[in-house]
This record gives structure tokens, sequence and C-alpha cells, in this order.
């Protein structure tokens, strides 16, 4: 199972961060990336058949490079950055759940909501069942897909 | 023939997404409108000629499925060229808005795909002269 949340994840990101601001992956995460401190995290809850939440934790400028990109605009506001990231959280989270094949009943995604980041860095939310780095042109993303309880279509062995 | 255009959506830094992507789609545009839900878009409609209208479901105050209720009664723009952009993927409800007459186009979205969505919803290329 968490290999193919993983695999939905890193599609569905990449997609959004090319197609909606132009930004693309770089494969090798340099040291100073890893240490990068967390500018700014923005959540998206889902309900369907099974719910949760999507994670986006920007660094390395990633905020301001997202909102630059999208707005066309070389001085964003702090609302504007949020709002940009919001929105690439929103439609990562809405390209991932239909790939997951949780939406026999519909599904529901609610508005972005930005996350204090004290929240994310003790660890209020919980763990993720599956989180991992985008490493970006300009800047980083940490991707974290949570469900709530469980998750109601196991692998099938085949 | 340029492309007035009224863009729907409730998250202004999506509707510069829109607007960015159909300049860069090679299509010749008019005026380019922007309301940030359904009701703020057909009172545009009021006031305004518009060829084509990207709408987004959910939106506070009045959302897009709404929006396209009240123009299929409208006299006037009953047979609007509708886009739907959203990051909606329930295909009930999406094949419900195509019955209405709208063309779906998913996020994200590049200019080609925009373009391609144009010419399907409106049946003209409108090439961009310039």
């Amino acid at each position: 199972m968490k290999t193919r949340v993983e695999k939905a994840l890193k599609t569905a990101g990449m997609k959004a961060f090319e197609e909606t601001c132009y930004l693309y992956p770089v494969p090798e995460l340099k040291e100073v990336q890893e240490m990068l401190p967390m500018e700014a995290a923005v959540e998206v809850k889902y309900r369907g058949d099974f719910t949760g939440r999507i994670l986006i934790e920007a660094r390395g400028g990633l905020s301001q490079a997202i909102a630059v990109n999208m707005l066309s605009s070389q001085d964003p506001s702090e609302e504007q950055k949020m709002d940009a990231l919001g929105e690439i959280a929103n439609i990562i989270c809405g390209n991932v759940i239909p790939a997951l094949g949780g939406i026999s009943q519909g599904y529901r995604i609610e508005a972005p909501r930005c996350i204090p980041l004290n929240e994310v860095q003790n660890n209020l939310l919980g763990e993720p069942l599956v989180s991992m780095v985008l490493n970006l042109n300009q800047g980083r993303a940490d991707l974290k897909f949570y469900v709530d309880g469980y998750y109601p279509a196991p692998e099938k062995n085949t | 023939m340029a492309l007035n255009t009224l863009v729907v959506d409730d998250s202004s830094v999506m509707r510069s997404i829109i607007i960015k992507t159909l300049r860069l789609a090679g299509l010749s545009l008019g005026d380019v409108l922007e309301a940030g839900n359904g009701q703020e878009g057909l009172k545009l409609l009021e006031d305004n000629w518009v060829d084509l209208a990207l709408v987004d479901i959910h939106m506070p105050v009045m959302d897009g499925e709404e929006m396209i209720n009240r123009l299929r009664k409208n006299k006037e723009y009953h047979d609007l060229p509708v886009i739907i952009v959203s990051s909606e993927s329930d295909s009930a409800r999406i094949e419900m808005l195509q019955k209405k007459g709208a063309t779906f186009m998913h996020k994200p979205f590049t200019p080609e795909t925009l373009r391609e969505a144009i010419i399907e919803a409106t049946g003209v290329s409108h090439e961009d002269q310039g």
C-alpha cells in the first residue's frame, strides 16, 4: 500500500510543480539542502472512502518561488505565498486520492489551511503513512500523506 | 476573433494562473474579467459581453454548478461555452456537469491542454494573429 501512495504522491507532486509553477525536480539532494529549515506548511484534508490529510512543507525559498512563478510577481506578499502553496497542495490532493482509487462514493477536499510551524515541528499531526522529499530547482518540498485510522483497500499479493 | 473571457474562482492565485496560462495558450484574447464566485460572475455577465467562462466548482456564496444552472436558464447566456477548471475527480459529478454543456479540465493543466479545451468548448481555434 505504502508503495502505491508513494508513487501517486510523487507523480502528482512533480506534475503539479512542473505544470503549475514551472519548478523541476533536481535529482541530487545536497548536504546543505538536507538541513534547510521549514519556512511554511499547508495541509489539505480529504474525505471519501478514507479520510486524512496531505501536508506540504516548504523549504529553501520554495514558497517564494511558487508564488513568483504562479503570479508573475517578483514581490509576492506573505498571504500570496501561502495561497499559492495552498493551491499546489489542493492540486496534489485532487490527483493523489483518485489515483489511489478511494472514491467509490465520491470524495471531498477541504480548503487548504496554513499550519503553524510549531505544530509540524512538534509532530502534533501524528505520523504520516508516507513522507517524501521533492528536491526542486528552486527549493525543496516535503510531502506527507496522512490517513486517519486505517486504509480500507489493502494491497493484494499477486 | 478575440475571446472575451470570464474567470471565476475564489482563489486569486488560481485566477492568476488561469489568466497567465490563457496568455501562453496562443489564442487571441480580448477582455479578461475576474470574479470570486458564481454570483459575482453572473453580475459581470449582466454588464459585459463574454465569449467564454472558465469556472471553478467549489466556491463560497455560489458554486460553479449553480452558476451553470442559472446560465442555462438565462436567455442571453444559455449557450455560453463553459470550461470547468477543478481538482474534482468524481466521475459522476463530472458527467453531470458535462451534460449541462460544460467542458471539464482537470488541474494541473498546461497551455496546450487549455487551448484544446477552449477549442472543444467554443468550436473555434481563436488563433492569436499578433
